[in-house]
């Protein structure tokens, strides 16, 4: 398949990337897209996402655990430094 | 040269909208490249500059091995040097003094040396996923486990960085304060700072200000060099763990407890994932990106030592600092590292304040940023991505103008920071595990077998700390 013409540009600007040669022009399309990433585009990255992911019965739990644990522990730990600066007389 | 007229956001919706996947082509040669010619935005532009660097760097390498690869690490170092600086900051130095100040030279030493190597081990994980993915971690976290799990993670966050940032605004306040500068002077200087910071619309230039102002977290070196240690005392412990603290055992598990609970905060994994993806990091970056986190965590260990050696005559000579804050270390330190090394102490507490308060309201600002899917990153002008923008100001100047409130509760909010940092890590490294093992997400990148035993070593230490430092703390003060 021949090439396009935006990977024409790229390749090239990609092998002028040499120790001693001046800035690429940025202006130009093919320039910025020849050392990005297909993803690293902010245009590209708004439309794709990874999805959601299935999540085991043992996950669940560890996630839901590690929740309980969080909010129970930030509730005792919040009376205990309440007490601690306003002891009781 | 002309600024480029950015194509309106909406105009994306004309590419298709599909699934992500871990890839390394470059976008030209992408199916959509003469689409996302027509959409690139002032952010492309910049991050392809950097990313045109380091191309040209490693070309370097060619030429002059050298010479190219100092080039390529001092493009590719920042997150991890900011990170772990950051997270040197006003409480960490200030709970690092107080165990000079109280144990001296000895156990903690080495102690600290392990909780360092533990966290690098973490942040290691959030470089590749940052790399590879190119999305930050809350972006990560929304997208793989939904929106409920994703605004619990965000609720963690949002509140552990606010009352950090609080603790941060009484560092600067109490740094500054050693030289009579006033509270209110001395908190609007740091917003100043914070400001400035972001006005430069470029990531790279954000950066740089930051590590300049972060290298003087080793103004605690010369503050130890002046405490005139006895130097074989601090190698001998270095090597055998001694002496052991002396005193309750109670008290000295709670501080084992929180030092190892507090190595690594929900912040820094936020910030540095995002701050790789900022910086244009990609896959092949990460062997640089592993290099930057190595000497960020080498760079604290020995800064936050120093912080320990340097309190250390407060020690020798049985004084007492258990109620010291900050200002208190500096002043108390004077006779023995004179008023040049307590001058030090006092502009370190206020750098570690300083830095963290920029570290941690960026780490806001770029996961509400990549929730709502508004423009978050440094490469854009203020006036493109002013929520971004608006979350990480505000964040800042709500936390300073807290410090200035007469009889606002900052006692309170300093006790429960590094309790609610130490809870709020088991959820954040579960969910930091399961995407770094998920091959949907990481392809190739996913942990490997070694990596998954360290990191899954100290995920269990850092639970059962955090759940032990919980329930000492409840039981201690109830």
């Amino acid at each position: 398949m021949k090439p396009t013409e935006i990977e024409v540009k790229a390749s090239a600007a990609a092998l002028e990337c040499g120790p001693d040669v001046l800035p690429p022009d940025l202006e130009d399309p093919s320039v910025v897209l020849s050392v990005l990433e297909a993803d690293q585009v902010v245009a590209a990255k708004q439309r794709t996402h990874f999805g959601r992911r299935n999540l085991s019965l043992g996950m669940r739990v560890m996630l839901w655990g590690l929740r309980f644990y969080v909010l129970v522990m930030l509730v005792l730990v919040i009376v205990s430094a309440i007490r601690a600066l306003h002891p009781a007389p | 040269m002309k600024r480029r007229q950015d194509a309106p956001e909406n105009s994306a919706t004309a590419l298709p909208l599909g699934p992500a996947h871990p890839t390394t082509d470059v976008a030209a040669a992408s199916p959509l490249a003469r689409d996302l010619a027509r959409l690139l935005t002032h952010e492309d532009v910049d991050r392809a500059r950097d990313r045109w660097a380091v191309s040209r760097a490693r070309r370097a390498e060619g030429h002059s091995k050298l010479g190219g690869r100092l080039s390529l690490v001092w493009l590719l170092v920042g997150p991890g040097v900011l990170v772990f600086l950051g997270e040197n900051d006003a409480p960490s130095m200030l709970s690092y003094s107080a165990t000079g100040a109280r144990f001296g030279i000895g156990f903690f030493i080495p102690f600290v040396v392990l909780t360092f190597a533990m966290g690098l081990v973490v942040q290691e994980m959030t470089v590749r996923l940052g790399a590879v993915t190119h999305r930050g971690h809350a972006e990560l976290i929304f997208d793989r486990f939904g929106r409920f799990w994703g605004l619990f993670a965000m609720g963690d966050l949002v509140l552990g960085n606010f009352l950090t940032l609080v603790t941060e605004f009484i560092g600067i306040r109490a740094g500054l304060g050693f030289f009579g500068i006033r509270p209110i002077v001395a908190v609007g200087a740091g917003l100043a700072v914070v400001f400035a910071a972001i006005t430069t619309g470029r990531y790279w230039t954000w950066e740089r200000i930051t590590m300049g102002l972060a290298v003087f977290n080793g103004l605690f070196v010369p503050a130890a060099l002046l405490a005139r240690p006895h130097w074989g005392s601090v190698a001998y412990s270095l090597l055998t763990w001694t002496p052991l603290p002396h005193g309750r055992i109670f008290d000295i598990l709670l501080l084992i407890l929180a030092d190892i609970g507090a190595t690594v905060t929900p912040w820094m994994i936020f910030f540095q994932q995002s701050a790789v993806v900022d910086k244009g990091m990609q896959p092949l970056d990460i062997g640089a990106g592993r290099f930057d986190t190595l000497l960020g965590a080498l760079l604290a260990t020995v800064f936050a030592i120093a912080a320990i050696v340097a309190t250390s005559p407060l020690f020798h000579h049985g004084i007492d600092a258990s109620q010291f804050q900050a200002a208190q270390f500096a002043e108390a330190l004077e006779p023995w590292i004179g008023h040049v090394g307590a001058a030090l102490f006092a502009l370190g507490i206020f750098e570690a304040g300083m830095v963290a308060a920029i570290a941690i309201s960026t780490s806001s600002a770029y996961a509400f940023g990549e929730v709502l899917g508004t423009g978050h990153s440094l490469n854009r002008p203020l006036r493109e991505a002013w929520p971004f923008y608006s979350t990480l100001l505000g964040s800042a100047l709500t936390a300073g103008a807290l410090v200035l409130v007469p009889h606002a509760p900052l006692v309170f909010i300093v006790l429960i920071v590094n309790v609610i940092a130490v809870l709020a890590m088991p959820p954040a490294l579960a969910f930091l595990l399961l995407l770094v093992n998920d091959r949907e997400v990481m392809g190739e990148h996913v942990n490997s077998f070694w990596e998954n035993t360290a990191a899954i070593t100290v995920t269990v230490l850092l639970i059962c700390a955090g759940i032990g430092f919980g329930l000492a703390t409840v039981f201690r003060t109830s």
